[in-house]
């Protein structure tokens, strides 16, 4: 409980600094007065009348801005837009990273399948979680590949497209881990490891041509995580395994490529760089302290004492603060003018 | 004569020393679907609470807790029925709406031999104000499967609520044969009842889940104001007007000749949806994507391009979307034209703050009502129309149901769902 108390300190005074403000609109939230005056009635404990303190209160509120900046500090300025064309660098490096990681996967896919052939299950589910692995360190690509090749390869059930979508039954990585997990032979599962080789040559043909959009790109230095806390940290998304530390870690290797390909951007911007970094660098600390703790392998969630499930949670959290500060620093477009309602109206 | 245990014939004596109680402790009535719920203050001079003797009758031709202006605190729990027949499923319900009319109304507790385990929790002290309490009484599809011979009066809408595009709903929160919505206005309040509601159908009706809620308080800047939800958003703002009778006949409550069984008419059909609110992640998204997946300004209320929370957000002069995207959820969820008018539905959401889960992160969000004429024609539409739109990264619909609320009572002897029988 110390350990996050702490942490959520930290969280607090680095978010609270002006990087914060900087996607606000200043113009449009700038208001010539308070619509909502604060009038204190009744001061607990103390002797100052209410109406004097309500009114040293308002004089307080009248010199702040409304855009979230420290009372008393100068404005946040918008800084000026990044422009797009500065992203394909760092896209292009970003799709070459992701080629590599399909090329390794591929070559695990094969080894997965003769340990499900083999049937013996505890090396069959070590493969399983170097393949899904694998996958999850593609990171930043989710949303582009084509059709349904993502939800083939590493669908769940539940997210699984509904009614009226085309017809898409359960396969891929999930659909072994469920029978790894429930007591299915494994080498009743060698057909799924078989789709899956297909799927996965079908991956490595696309990935070259896949368009990261850089008006996005910088969104997904924080997303990869965010997506990892939601739905790995929790175990949503690994029902059967309880993989969510290996999925975590190798969503923490895809966003340290997603920064380290933006740095030479971050670098020119502000101090956003310094603090993810130092935050990336506690999180993958305490990823290797936790495989260390448990005979070097990942641990599943439901192994993790309490204290580890505290220090693993609170410094994502932690981490996750700076990491959404990059898409601001990053901003590609300045602050649009909404048009005004019509008067009739 | 149906069958009572012990249990029932208790509960339901005290159901009628409680009435013949009413009228000492209670002051102002209100017709149902009027203020109930004015601004409070931490106490007024004598230092109680206010507002705790505020009556909202029970009887009537429609269930109050509908048009009922929201309550600020809530408890909504699904049932299921294990009562072996027909004769003691009618009992049990029938003591459901006894005991929610006793203290719906208010008055002094019952009081039995002291030996005895006394027959009202006395949470509330010896007297139970009433605190502008409501009970709405709802059956889910699966009340109309073979077990109780209902399958011939099943309304003609009422299925199992189907799963949307996003959702992840988990069968422990979803469903059940009875929704309960327990609204007050303090919280101390709606756990008296939940309390003697439970108590009064144990061993018959039992919990399936449940969840509390509450309202944000009216801060302003009029007292029509909508409140925020978890996002900060304010919500209900697109809400038909209550006050509107014919209105409601349009779009709330079920009529004649609409092919639902007799007994169905002047009943409404709830939707429930526990929406999860994944806070920490939207708070970390600008200020800007937020209203722009919302459509409003997040301050005012107003539509973007606008000043004024209800100020009409005017899409047709906006074809393309510059001023509100053509995603953003105010205009999926509500285009405004003449073809999706009769889809408007009656929200009376509550937020609702659960824990933490396993990664750290806040259980935070919306337990999602609503009350319409015909889920396919309304609710359904319109969640299917939101479906692709970008807010949906940051909720995840877990739980939750299709109910149907039945009419109102007619008196001191009827109950909700008399006419099944």
């Amino acid at each position: 409980m110390l350990v996050l108390a702490a942490l959520t300190a930290v969280v607090l005074s680095t978010g609270s600094g002006g990087q914060s403000a900087k996607l606000i609109p200043a113009a449009s939230h700038s208001k010539s007065s308070n619509p909502y005056p604060l009038h204190i009635t009744t001061v607990v404990g103390s002797s100052v009348p209410a109406k004097q303190y309500g009114n040293e209160l308002s004089r307080q509120q009248g010199s702040d801005t409304d855009d979230g900046a420290v009372p008393g500090a100068p404005p946040a300025a918008p800084i000026s837009p990044v422009s797009p064309a500065a992203f394909a660098g760092p896209t292009a490096e970003y799709r070459a990273y992701a080629e590599r990681w399909a090329a390794t996967l591929a070559g695990e896919v094969p080894r997965l399948r003769a340990a499900l052939a083999g049937g013996g299950r505890a090396a069959a589910e070590r493969q399983w979680g170097i393949a899904f692995s694998d996958y999850l360190h593609l990171g930043a690509v989710y949303g582009l590949l084509p059709g349904t090749l993502d939800a083939r390869i590493d669908g769940l059930p539940h997210a699984l497209p509904g009614p009226g979508a085309p017809n898409l039954s359960f396969s891929g990585l999930h659909r072994i881990e469920m029978g790894l997990w429930t007591g299915a032979p494994p080498a009743s599962l060698v057909s799924w490891a078989n789709r899956l080789q297909t799927d996965v040559g079908t991956l490595q043909r696309v990935l070259p041509a896949v368009q990261i959009d850089p008006l996005d790109y910088a969104t997904r230095a924080h997303e990869i995580l965010e997506d990892a806390q939601r739905d790995f940290l929790s175990g949503v998304d690994v029902p059967w395994s309880g993989a969510g530390v290996l999925a975590t870690a190798a969503g923490v290797t895809a966003t340290e490529e997603v920064v380290s390909t933006l740095t030479p951007l971050l670098e020119q911007r502000d101090g956003t760089l310094l603090d993810v970094n130092n935050w990336l660098d506690r999180l993958q600390t305490v990823l290797g302290q936790l495989r260390a703790a448990h005979g070097g392998n990942w641990p599943s969630l439901g192994q993790l004492t309490l204290t580890q499930r505290e220090e693993l949670n609170g410094t994502m959290a932690g981490a996750l603060g700076p990491l959404s500060n990059i898409p601001g620093s990053l901003e590609t477009t300045g602050i649009p003018v909404i048009p005004r309602i019509p008067a009739s109206k | 004569m149906k069958p009572l245990d012990r249990r029932h014939f208790l509960t339901r004596s005290a159901a009628l020393v409680g009435v013949g109680g009413v009228g000492a402790a209670v002051g102002a009535t209100l017709a149902p679907g009027a203020e109930a719920s004015a601004p409070k203050s931490v106490s007024t001079a004598n230092g109680l609470t206010p507002d705790l003797n505020v009556r909202i009758p029970f009887d009537g031709p429609h269930q109050a807790g509908v048009l009922t202006t929201r309550q600020d605190q809530a408890t909504f729990v699904a049932l299921d029925s294990i009562a072996p027949n027909q004769d003691v499923l009618f009992s049990a319900l029938e003591a459901l709406s006894g005991v929610a009319r006793t203290l719906t109304q208010g008055g002094p507790i019952p009081t039995n031999r002291i030996d005895d385990p006394p027959p009202d929790s006395g949470i509330l002290g010896p007297v139970n104000a009433p605190d502008s309490l409501t009970v709405t009484i709802a059956f889910g599809a699966s009340l109309f499967d073979g077990r109780y011979g209902l399958a011939a009066q099943r309304p003609r809408h009422l299925t199992a609520m189907p799963a949307f595009a996003h959702d992840e709903l988990d069968p422990y929160r979803t469903g059940g044969d009875v929704l309960v919505q327990i609204c007050a206005g303090q919280r101390d309040t709606v756990v008296h009842t939940y309390r003697q509601l439970m108590s009064a159908v144990a061993g018959n009706l039992v919990i399936r889940w449940t969840i509390d809620g509450f309202q944000s308080a009216q801060r302003g800047p009029s007292p029509h104001s909508s409140r925020r939800n978890l996002f900060a958003f304010r919500d209900g703002t697109g809400n038909p007007d209550v006050s509107d009778a014919s209105l409601m006949n349009q779009l709330i409550w079920v009529q004649p000749g609409a092919g639902e069984p007799d007994w169905a008419v002047g009943g409404t059909y709830l939707v429930a949806r526990t929406i999860r609110m994944h806070v920490e992640f939207w708070d970390r998204v600008g200020l800007l994507e937020q209203e722009q997946m919302i459509g409003r300004d997040r301050v005012t209320g107003a539509p973007l391009g606008g000043t004024g929370e209800f100020q009409d957000p005017d899409f047709p002069q906006d074809p393309k979307g510059k001023r509100i995207p053509l995603d953003a959820h105010i205009r999926l969820a509500n285009p405004r034209t003449a073809a999706t008018a009769n889809q408007r539905i009656l929200r009376r959401g509550y937020n609702y703050n659960r824990g933490v889960d396993e990664a750290g992160d806040l259980d935070q969000g919306l337990m999602f009502i609503a009350y319409n004429q015909d889920p396919v024609r309304q609710y359904a539409t319109i969640q299917n129309r939101l479906g692709p739109e970008p807010m949906v990264d940051y909720i995840t619909p877990v739980g939750g149901g299709y109910f149907f609320a039945p009419p109102g009572t007619r008196g001191a002897t009827d109950w909700v769902g008399s006419g099944l029988a």
